[in-house]
């Protein structure tokens, strides 16, 4: 790389901020299939209501596992809509680049294609977050009567979602990598994404999970994408070192993820300068 | 030549699309999400031509001047909005899967056969989608074999292949069903000197094989000059020359062509440097011969300028500059297809002012 | 049926052809067949989580949703294997790729679905059987040919639905532009064909019947072989729908193809 290129690699607020903004943009072009989404989402929620209400009807506690039927719920629909904002399919994005080679107009970008592609995910996140995120959460607040708590929850929740999607980010970006090895981005991509969302509580809340399957998700990075922030929204009664804990949790593992998906990527950058893409 | 002689027949095709107009910026995204804010293009725009069986024609004009949305019509794919064409006397659009069996495309650098599998097999898989019986396929191959080198391509699988293996399989799976016509989008772009040369070749024999009529498009004029004796001309959607090639360069023959190399000698020659050089050339002679009219282009370390040789001499013009500059090379050259051409979309753009 | 005999011989050249040379990329079909085999096993263990502090649901017992989850994965591989390249429509069409598929005297419709045989369909397959016989067992249900038979016409009807249904969703990406997530969307739907239509309220028991029929892919076709005392008159229709919803799928799918006039010049 010659010096022109090492220069602009330096910190260039204005760079990522114009990154960000086309990733809007480009998203915006999405028109009528912004609305399509909206919508299927909201069928999708209405699926989970019926399913979960006909499997509360059928037992005679209204709590099970230490949760309401309307917790269950309000977890769910939260958990499904930030999956919605959160899945950038950037595991297909660079295995595909791999297989036809695109990977490599990235590299020689002025940019180091990790944080290239942050900021653009990051971009795309937060045109998601706010078409899909903030509609569902006020449209749940305005049906259960404003049962979670507006206060300093939702501060809370900005800082934890944001180290949501930066360890959801880190995750991919390391599994994305494993396609630089493989030509198999399918399978690869598959395995990742059910782990991941069964792992993390996107699936079914980890308080249903068995004791021992739950022990052992709470020694992963996973929780920390949904299960955190959302506990972090919905609970507005946790002590205030219970939540500093929680954050700081979260922030050794984006640290955590982030070093071991960038110690990876180093290592296997080898591979495309050898095969040439 | 009427409608029953010629192989391709159109009259007063047109081609209407409705776009959407799309908005600058952030906020005009986000109109666009609900404008129903559309403007209708022709594409097309009352082409009319015939073209007689065993012809090679080339089929030209700038990006998005109509060229693919043409070809789509004759392959049947796209309806016209109004107008007639017929393909070997039937309307490719009615009947897409008759008319397909009679032609041969390949459509820019997408590869139509399958990706992982060795050539011969989907040679194979193109015998029984074409019906082609099992002499016809084994002289086809053999006619192939004679004209170049199978054997590296035959075993292949598509996607290892580079490139120019890739065209040619193209180009051969096109022509393996010995269609009337074979319609050539690009074939050569991208490609090395001795891989076009190789391509050019191959066309041309097939083409005189099997009298195979060819529709070309392309931006290589060494493609047309190689292979095309007609030369049909589109821009904007509409037919701005459609005739010999030999009668082209006629009707420009009064032009030729000044380089002059005004850098020094193994000096490195940027881009700025040419564009200086063009700006000195251009002020001089606009002023010195201001009732004639030049057309200047850079080519590497030349500066080029097409001279019109009766409103002036091409020996005038340089002996004015050669007191004028330090010139260190100078070349004549006759005009080419390429700046003929040119010349024409010129034309077109100041009829229209 | 000359013209049917053609099309056969043609596709299962491709096929034969297809699957010779994705055997030559072994690692790839292995960790695909993990994945599809890792994935379900995973969704099973979820399913198996959701319901272990629920005995019953609705009056369905544990084993006969499981028998419903065996029966909607058996289905789902008919679309998985035979038109999976469904979920390349979006991106054919945006690119401008689908004019390649424009150009042969053939059906647009088979030669674009040949191109692609997916096997790793078949790991699902083989979880779903497994699955199925598992509940069956546990469900005490009787065996015999006739009952058999039954089963066959009952898997083909809910393939039928479930393919038309990702036919007409594929399909609106000749219509509108960047609708590639519809198909995720669309299939997301049939994680809850595997639930009795019977737990959803009033409105969303017609929708999924009517407007979005997933209850056919599992809930109705499987009622002949699990209750076969109390079938309801929908699924004696099931076969009569099932063709006819297909057909008008083809229909679509085609009509976009044909309107389909290649964005990309």
């Amino acid at each position: 790389m010659n010096r022109t290129l090492k220069q602009f690699r330096r910190f260039n607020p204005r760079a990522y901020l114009s990154l960000m903004r086309s990733a809007v943009m480009e998203n915006m072009q999405f028109r009528m299939s912004v609305l399509v989404m909206l919508f299927g989402n909201m069928v999708y929620l209405v699926v989970i209501y019926n399913l979960w209400k006909a499997i509360y009807a059928s037992v005679d506690t209204p709590v099970v596992n230490g949760m309401t039927f309307s917790d269950t719920m309000i977890y769910l629909v939260l958990a499904s809509a930030q999956f919605a904002f959160m899945e950038a399919y950037l595991v297909w994005e660079m295995g595909r680049g791999v297989q036809d080679g695109s990977i490599i107009v990235q590299l020689i970008k002025p940019m180091s294609y990790g944080t290239y592609q942050l900021f653009y995910i990051l971009g795309g996140n937060l045109f998601y977050f706010i078409v899909t995120f903030i509609p569902t959460f006020v449209i749940v607040e305005i049906i259960t009567g404003w049962v979670i708590p507006v206060g300093v929850n939702l501060l809370y929740y900005l800082i934890s979602v944001i180290f949501g999607m930066m360890i959801n980010f880190a995750v991919d970006y390391f599994v994305g990598t494993i396609c630089l090895y493989t030509q198999s981005i399918w399978g690869i991509n598959i395995m990742k994404q059910i782990l991941v969302t069964f792992l993390s509580g996107a699936t079914v809340p980890l308080a249903f999970f068995p004791e021992i399957l739950y022990r052992i998700v709470m020694f992963l990075p996973f929780h920390a994408i949904y299960n955190t922030p959302l506990t972090l929204l919905i609970h507005n009664d946790l002590p205030v070192a219970q939540v500093g804990h929680m954050l700081f949790t979260q922030f050794v593992w984006v640290l955590v993820v982030f070093v071991l998906a960038k110690v990876f990527w180093k290592v296997s950058e080898r591979v495309i300068t050898v095969n040439g893409g | 030549m009427d409608k029953s002689e010629s192989i391709i027949y159109l009259k007063d095709v047109m081609k209407e699309f409705k776009i959407l107009n799309r908005h600058e910026g952030l906020k005009g995204s986000f109109r666009d999400m609900f404008s129903r804010d559309y403007k209708t293009i022709k594409a097309v725009n009352q082409v009319s031509l015939e073209i007689a069986p065993g012809e090679i024609v080339g089929y030209l004009g700038p990006n998005g001047a109509g060229k693919s949305t043409t070809i789509k019509m004759m392959t049947g794919v796209l309806e016209p909005t109004s107008g007639e064409i017929y393909v070997n006397g039937k309307v490719p659009y009615k009947n897409r899967e008759a008319n397909a069996q009679n032609i041969g495309v390949v459509f820019g650098q997408r590869s139509q056969l399958w990706w992982a599998l060795p050539l011969v097999e989907s040679f194979k898989i193109l015998k029984d989608i074409y019906r082609i019986s099992d002499k016809d396929y084994k002289d086809m191959l053999e006619l192939y074999g004679s004209m170049i080198d199978m054997s590296a391509l035959y075993s292949k699988p598509v996607r290892q292949m580079s490139l120019g293996q890739r065209t040619l399989s193209d180009i051969l799976a096109a022509f393996l069903h010995n269609p009337a016509v074979v319609f050539l989008d690009e074939p050569t772009i991208g490609l090395d000197v001795s891989m076009k040369a190789k391509i050019r070749n191959l066309i041309s024999s097939l083409n005189q094989e099997k009298n195979t009529t060819v529709i070309l498009t392309t931006h290589d004029m060494g493609d047309v000059d190689a292979l095309c004796k007609r030369i049909i001309i589109i821009d904007k959607g509409t037919m701005l020359y459609d005739n010999h090639i030999e009668n082209l360069r006629s009707f420009f023959g009064a032009y030729r062509t000044l380089k002059l190399n005004l850098n020094k000698r193994h000096e490195e020659v940027t881009e700025k440097v040419q564009t200086e050089n063009l700006k000195k050339v251009r002020e001089l002679l606009t002023e010195k011969f201001a009732q004639a009219t030049f057309t200047y282009d850079t080519d590497e370390e030349w500066v080029s300028i097409l001279i019109d040789e009766s409103q002036v001499p091409l020996m005038k013009v340089l002996s004015f500059l050669q007191e004028q500059l330090k010139i260190y090379d100078v070349r004549l050259e006759e005009i080419s297809t390429e700046s003929v051409i040119k010349k024409i979309y010129e034309n077109n753009e100041n009829s229209e002012k | 049926m000359k013209k049917l005999k053609f099309y056969l011989r043609i596709y299962f050249k491709i096929l034969s052809q297809d699957i010779k040379s994705r055997m030559s990329y072994r690692s790839d079909f292995i960790i695909s067949m993990i994945g599809m085999v890792f994935t379900n096993v995973v969704e099973i263990a979820a399913f198996y989580i959701t319901f272990l502090n629920f005995p019953s649901v609705c009056g369905w017992t544990y084993y006969e949703m499981l028998f419903l989850y065996g029966f909607s994965l058996i289905a789902l591989t008919p679309m998985q294997c035979l038109f999976e390249n469904n979920w390349n429509l979006s991106r054919n069409v945006h690119r401008g790729d689908f004019i390649k598929y424009c150009f042969r005297p053939i059906n647009i419709f088979f030669y674009y679905f040949s191109e692609i045989f997916d096997i790793k369909g078949l790991g699902q397959l083989a979880i779903g059987i497994g699955t199925l016989i598992f509940a069956w067992n546990k469900l005490q249900l009787p065996v015999s040919l006739i009952i058999i038979l039954e089963l066959l016409i009952a898997l083909i009807v809910a393939s039928l639905f479930f393919i038309g249904i990702m036919n007409f969703t594929a399909a609106v990406s000749f219509f509108l532009v960047n609708t590639g997530f519809l198909i995720g969307t669309m299939s997301k739907f049939r994680d809850y064909a595997k639930y009795p239509v019977t737990i959803f309220s009033k409105g969303f028991r017609f929708i999924f019947t009517f407007i979005i029929p997933i209850a056919f892919i599992a809930y109705y076709p499987s009622l002949v072989i699990m209750r076969p005392n109390e079938i309801p008159v929908l699924t004696w229709l099931a076969p009569v729908f099932g063709v006819v919803f297909f057909y008008l799928s083809y229909k679509f799918w085609m009509l976009g193809a044909r309107k389909y006039s290649g964005t990309g010049t």
